[in-house]
């Protein structure tokens, strides 16, 4: 079947597209200029006067330690969230769609947290956790978890993580269980009649029939994760303590707007905006190699 | 290779539709069982209950004189083919076959020879590295046959595999599947809704009516001794015809409407006035030589099939249409009167209210 539109008019497509561009133009290309071309400039806290640099930015950058651990506690802080909430969607999507039925309200139920703004995601658990009036740190001091993200570096990774895992838990699970309700049954029936049990047919079939949602979710969250909490981690740890939990993104506006160290912000803007191209770049050669079957 | 007994076995799903009841049937080694009936009859459900696919609610099924109620699909020692085949996509045709035999364990060399004498017989030799989806539906089934061959089951169950095909290559599968039970002699449970194909490939056949069992019997037995009313339409194309009557005052005739009758020449059981229903297939009807028969036909239009002619009409007095089939080309215009006679030994007759088969003894 022929899928392509044929148009008469020469005009006619590009006037279609004109507004996409035209968003596109205005809010992401200028923007990115503009930072591309801040980063080569070192401009005074005022913005009255800037001076060319080249590359410095750059170089202070890399030089620095703080954004080098920043880099490290980004990548645990990714790939935990994106661990956490694809296995928790996945198990709660399996556990949903053995109960069909069930499954309307639970759907409806588990969506509700994607509906909660990032910033207040991040406040609910901040109250839940909170050392001295969190229901969740009350129950963890009960197991003998003394429990203070206040001073303790990695208990508010800890916590800024599973705020966020919480908030794409939901998402996640939407996509899983439409994906799981989408393996034909009779295929489960024959691997059972294959004599394969329950764990060895989700491993074998189960799993890579799911594979593109997996990937679709794993890149999903992994943008997320890196490039789209700022402000989950503003509203809980602000970065601390001690930077424990500043994240680039969180780093980009620290520097920026409290630091007022314009040019190494927008350096490091770049250098986010290079990552995200990067990882769309590895999805698109992955999708079209691996997971299709 | 096994014997395979199914003990008024019963299933009720969990919302209360009854699917099958009182299923009692005794399939013995080697046997190919065809279980057919109209859509909804429970024909799916039964083989699923042997599969293990679905609980068994009632009844007991037993394996080679084990029961096996409780058994996990995998621990019964059967294979199975789907209507829609279930080929894992993501595996090529080889995989697809080993799967099952790597659950089981066997060794690698076995496993190897295993598959390449599957793919010799059915033909699938250069298709092995092929994915499901680059093969054409009947390679397809080929392939589902395969996985189900190579784990050399003591049972193989088949839930309508041909009917997602086209009518040519069903015929040529349904020859092959033939001479692949003769070849490997294992007991075939086969589930279909085509009395065709279950006349051709059944040794016996299991025919259901709404979860019930209205007959078993070979396919020459169902043919010429069908047990009810159900059956007898059920199994022959054309159906055969089945004229509504009452008995007659002598008690060997059958009246229809006011004036006509049709005298039998032998006795029938029950009262005058009973209300049953003849019955006597198209094949079984022929022209009355010299014209003087027992009923009237008058046409209303035919079917030229090439090597018969099959010409409807109806009979005047009696409610309800007629068909003939008669040898060669025959030529007759709508509203021509033909005059038919058969023999008593093809008649049918059914208690009309009840469907049982009447007098089988008589006729
Ligand atoms: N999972 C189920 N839950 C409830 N009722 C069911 C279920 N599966 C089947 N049924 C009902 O049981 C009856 C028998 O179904 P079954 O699938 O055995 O029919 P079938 O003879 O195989 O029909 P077909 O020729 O259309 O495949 C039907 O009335 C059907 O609606
Ligand atoms: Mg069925």
């Amino acid at each position: 079947m022929q899928k392509r539109v044929i148009f008469r008019s020469r005009s006619l497509p590009y006037l279609l597209v004109l507004p996409q561009i035209a968003v596109t133009l205005v809010f992401f290309f200028w923007p990115s200029y503009q930072a591309l071309e801040s980063s080569f400039f070192i401009e005074d806290a005022f913005g009255f006067s800037r001076e060319w640099v080249g590359l410095r930015n750059y170089r202070d950058l890399f030089a620095d330690p703080g954004y080098l651990r920043s880099f490290r506690t980004t990548l645990v802080f990714g790939l935990s969230v994106t661990a956490l909430a694809l296995g928790t969607s996945l198990g709660l999507a399996v556990a949903a769609n053995r109960v069909l039925r069930a499954a309307q309200s639970y759907r409806t139920l588990l969506i509700w947290p994607y509906a909660v703004a990032p910033a207040l995601a991040g406040v609910i658990w901040y109250f839940l956790m909170n050392p001295s009036m969190g229901i969740v740190a009350y129950w963890l001091k009960g197991l003998g978890v003394e429990w203070n993200h206040y001073v303790n570096g990695n208990q508010a990774l800890i916590l800024v993580v599973v705020a966020a895992a919480w908030k794409q838990i939901s998402y996640n699970f939407l996509f899983f269980l439409a994906g799981l309700q989408s393996i034909p049954k009779s295929l489960i029936e024959a691997a059972a009649i294959d004599r394969a049990g329950p764990i060895r047919r989700f491993w074998t079939i189960t799993m890579p029939l799911l594979s593109p949602t997996t990937f679709f979710l794993l890149v999903v969250n992994l943008v997320y994760a890196f490039f789209d909490t700022f402000a989950l981690i503003h509203a809980t740890t602000n970065g601390g303590p001690a930077d424990a939990t500043s994240v680039l993104v969180f780093r980009v506006y620290n520097t920026g707007f409290i630091g007022q160290d314009y040019g190494s912000s927008a350096a490091q803007s770049v250098v986010l905006m290079a990552l995200v191209i990067g990882m769309t770049f590895i999805q698109f050669r992955y999708v079209e190699r691996k997971v299709t079957y | 290779m096994a014997t395979l007994h199914l003990n008024a076995l019963g299933k009720t799903y969990p919302g209360g539709v009854t699917a099958a009841s009182e299923v009692s049937v005794e399939i013995s080694d080697g046997e190919f069982v065809v279980l057919v009936g109209p859509s909804g009859c429970g024909k799916s459900t039964i083989l699923r209950m042997i599969a293990g696919l679905e609980t068994i609610t009632e009844g007991e099924l037993s394996i080679d004189g084990a029961r096996v109620n409780d058994r996990e699909p995998g621990e019964r020692d059967i294979a199975m083919v789907f209507q829609n085949y279930a080929l894992y996509p993501h595996m090529s045709v080889r995989k697809n076959m080993e799967y099952g035999l790597k659950n089981e364990g066997l060794p690698k060399a076995q496993i190897a020879a295993r598959i390449a004498e599957a793919a010799r017989t059915l033909r699938l030799e250069e298709y092995l590295d092929r994915k499901p989806r680059q093969l054409s539906g009947g390679q397809r089934q080929r392939v589902a046959m395969g996985r189900a061959i190579v784990r050399q089951p003591k049972v193989f169950l088949f839930d309508e595999p041909l009917s997602n095909l086209d009518a040519k290559l069903r015929t040529q599968l349904r020859a092959e599947l033939k001479a692949l039970h003769r070849r490997l002699g294992a007991t075939f449970v086969y589930v279909t809704h085509d009395q065709v194909e279950a006349m051709s490939l059944a040794d016996r056949i299991v025919i259901m009516n709404a979860g019930r069992v209205e007959q078993i019997g070979t396919p020459m037995d169902l043919y010429l001794r069908p047990a009810s009313r159900f059956v007898a339409e059920f199994i022959g194309s054309p159906s055969m015809n089945m004229l509504e009557g009452r008995i007659g005052a002598d008690r060997a005739s059958v009246t229809f409407g006011q004036a006509s009758a049709l005298s039998l020449g032998f006795d029938l059981p029950g009262p005058a006035g009973h209300p049953i229903a003849l019955g006597v297939r198209p094949e079984h009807l022929h022209l009355a030589p010299g014209g003087a028969g027992g009923i009237d036909l008058a046409v209303q239009f035919i079917e030229q099939l090439g090597a018969d002619t099959v010409v409807h009409g109806a009979v005047p007095g009696a409610a309800g249409p007629l068909a003939v089939r008669l040898a060669g080309v025959q030529r007759y215009e709508a509203g021509a009167v033909l005059s038919l006679a058969c023999s008593a030994e093809n008649l049918h007759l059914f208690d009309a209210e009840t469907g049982v088969r009447l007098a089988a003894d008589a006729v």
